[in-house]
């Protein structure tokens, strides 16, 4: 396929949620009917398979496969209820110093000739895994929340996705609190693009069903689920897509019923 | 190895200072003059990613040349050679070593010792250069500025910035939009302000009394020191 995207997902930070941003986007991908496979590059801190519930399903690795001892189909884990979506763990944990920048190059020009996205899900830091990961990336979706040490990090990260050639590189911002924004308690939405300069591809609220979700493996995109985070991951995977669809406003965001919009009135009011 | 002594001053393969052919076109007729072996390479203005420069030295490393030094006075040049971990110097912008500027007009020899750099200063970037600094772009938190000269930011500055970095205490700090984390002047180190800057108001922060203090930016904004 030579129309294939290579789109590497990384933050600097950890904890801002690449993985699972990784996975809900892979399911929501798929179920739009594009070929997906997401590669876990963080393969020391490997947790992607538990996020789409597959951690019992693998048996090779990406190590496997450069060494020549199975084929790419064996190695890639289908997902069960979603077969456009495969997952390929780079590595096994207990190897962390196999892996060069010229092997994941390898791992995915195999990929991007079956898949119409290939995601990579970039371990944290800016250390050799970041390395490994970008010299495989054509593009990129920097995550970060909004909280001042995500926001630098991801600034940084950036910085070093430019001289690596990575472009086009966007933006998505995470666990969002519209009623903090409000109050002036958090980053507000433009805070965050005034210093990264990046074009935003979503925003995504503060939603505890993530957290349940992570913990069930079964990514929130999968059932066409109502909740916030879902709706978002869904329309993110939309806009790479190439559809315009417009940007939610935090600020307009109905939480719960007219109680919490009276209120939210209320508080824009005072200020 | 043999009993040859090896050059004093290796050969230094300059890249064309106008930008007008890609070097993969510019560089074949090049290799015939070049003596074999390690060799130094002048960047010049030439901004190249890893990619790049990786592919460059790939192709001299066929021919059979290994670079022992790149030059280059462009910073992402600079940022990807140290990724590369190849050794590197920034090129002093002297007029004298520079053959790219030595057919510009008269009047920009004034500003010889003024670096310009475009684009935003992300987080970790750093920038030091001899004598003026003028950043056309953002300095991100966490970046950092430094000049032996004045330190000039069209855009906002809210990393950090050194004007004076070799002791002139004569030396400035201007920013459209100032609002740094910590700012210094030759030995003298102050913090950012606490309250918000108005907006639209270019300021510059100079040494008074001993002491940094800021004040709506002067004209003329480039004013020729001594």
């Amino acid at each position: 396929m030579t129309n294939s995207r290579t789109i590497l997902i990384c933050s600097g930070k950890g904890g801002v949620g690449k993985t699972t941003l990784t996975a809900n986007l892979g399911i929501a991908l798929a179920g739009q009917g594009a070929r997906t496979v997401v590669l876990d590059a963080d393969f020391g801190l490997r947790n992607l398979d538990l996020l789409l519930g597959l951690e019992n399903r693998i048996v090779f690795t990406a190590q496997e496969v450069l060494a020549e001892t199975c084929r790419l189909d064996q190695a890639l884990v289908k997902h069960k209820q979603e077969p456009n979506l495969a997952l390929l763990p780079a590595g096994n944990p207990r190897m962390l110093e196999w892996l060069k920048p010229e092997d994941m190059q390898t791992i995915v020009g195999m990929l991007s000739e079956r898949f119409d996205y290939v995601l990579i899900d970039c371990p944290a830091g800016i250390e050799d895994g970041f390395k490994n990961a970008v010299a495989a990336a054509k593009e990129a979706i920097v995550i970060t929340t909004p909280e001042v040490s995500a926001v630098r990090d991801a600034d940084r990260v950036i910085g070093l996705l430019n001289t690596n050639g990575v472009s086009p590189v966007q933006l998505v911002l995470n666990r969002v609190r519209p009623k903090m924004m409000a109050n002036q308690e958090m980053l507000a939405v433009d805070d965050v693009t005034d210093i990264l300069a990046l074009p935003l591809l979503g925003l995504v609220l503060e939603d505890e069903q993530v957290i349940v979700s992570t913990n069930r493996g079964e990514p929130l995109t999968l059932n066409g689920h109502a909740s916030p985070a879902a709706k978002a991951y869904g329309n993110i995977a939309r806009r790479l897509q190439g559809e315009d669809i417009p940007l939610m406003d935090p600020a307009k965001s109905g939480r719960r019923g007219i109680r919490a919009r009276v209120r939210q009135l209320m508080q824009t009011k005072i200020f | 190895m043999t009993d040859e002594p090896t050059p004093q001053v290796p050969y230094c393969l300059r890249l064309p200072g106008f930008r007008s052919v890609a070097w993969q076109q510019w560089l074949p007729a090049q290799l015939p003059s070049i003596p074999p072996g390690a060799i130094d390479l002048d960047i010049g203005d030439w901004s190249l990613s890893c990619r790049d420069l990786d592919e460059l030295l790939h192709a001299l490393q066929q021919a059979g040349h290994e670079v022992q030094l790149l030059i280059t006075r462009c910073r992402d040049t600079l940022i990807s050679a140290a990724a590369l971990g190849l050794p590197v110097r920034e090129a002093s912008n002297d007029i004298h070593t520079s053959e790219a500027r030595d057919d510009q007009p008269n009047e920009t020899k004034t500003h010889v010792d003024l670096t310009v750099h475009r684009g935003t200063l992300r987080s970790g970037d750093h920038i030091e250069t001899r004598g003026h600094l003028l950043i056309v772009g953002d300095v991100n938190p966490g970046g950092s500025a430094s000049a032996e000269g004045d330190v000039y930011v069209w855009g906002r500055l809210r990393g950090r910035a050194h004007a004076g970095s070799k002791g002139n205490s004569n030396a400035k700090i201007v920013a459209l939009q100032l609002r740094p984390l910590q700012l210094r002047i030759a030995e003298l180190v102050a913090r950012g302000p606490e309250e918000q800057p108005q907006p639209g108001l270019a300021e510059q922060a100079c040494v008074l009394d001993g002491a940094i203090s800021i004040e709506p930016a002067s004209a003329p904004f480039f004013a020729q020191q001594t």
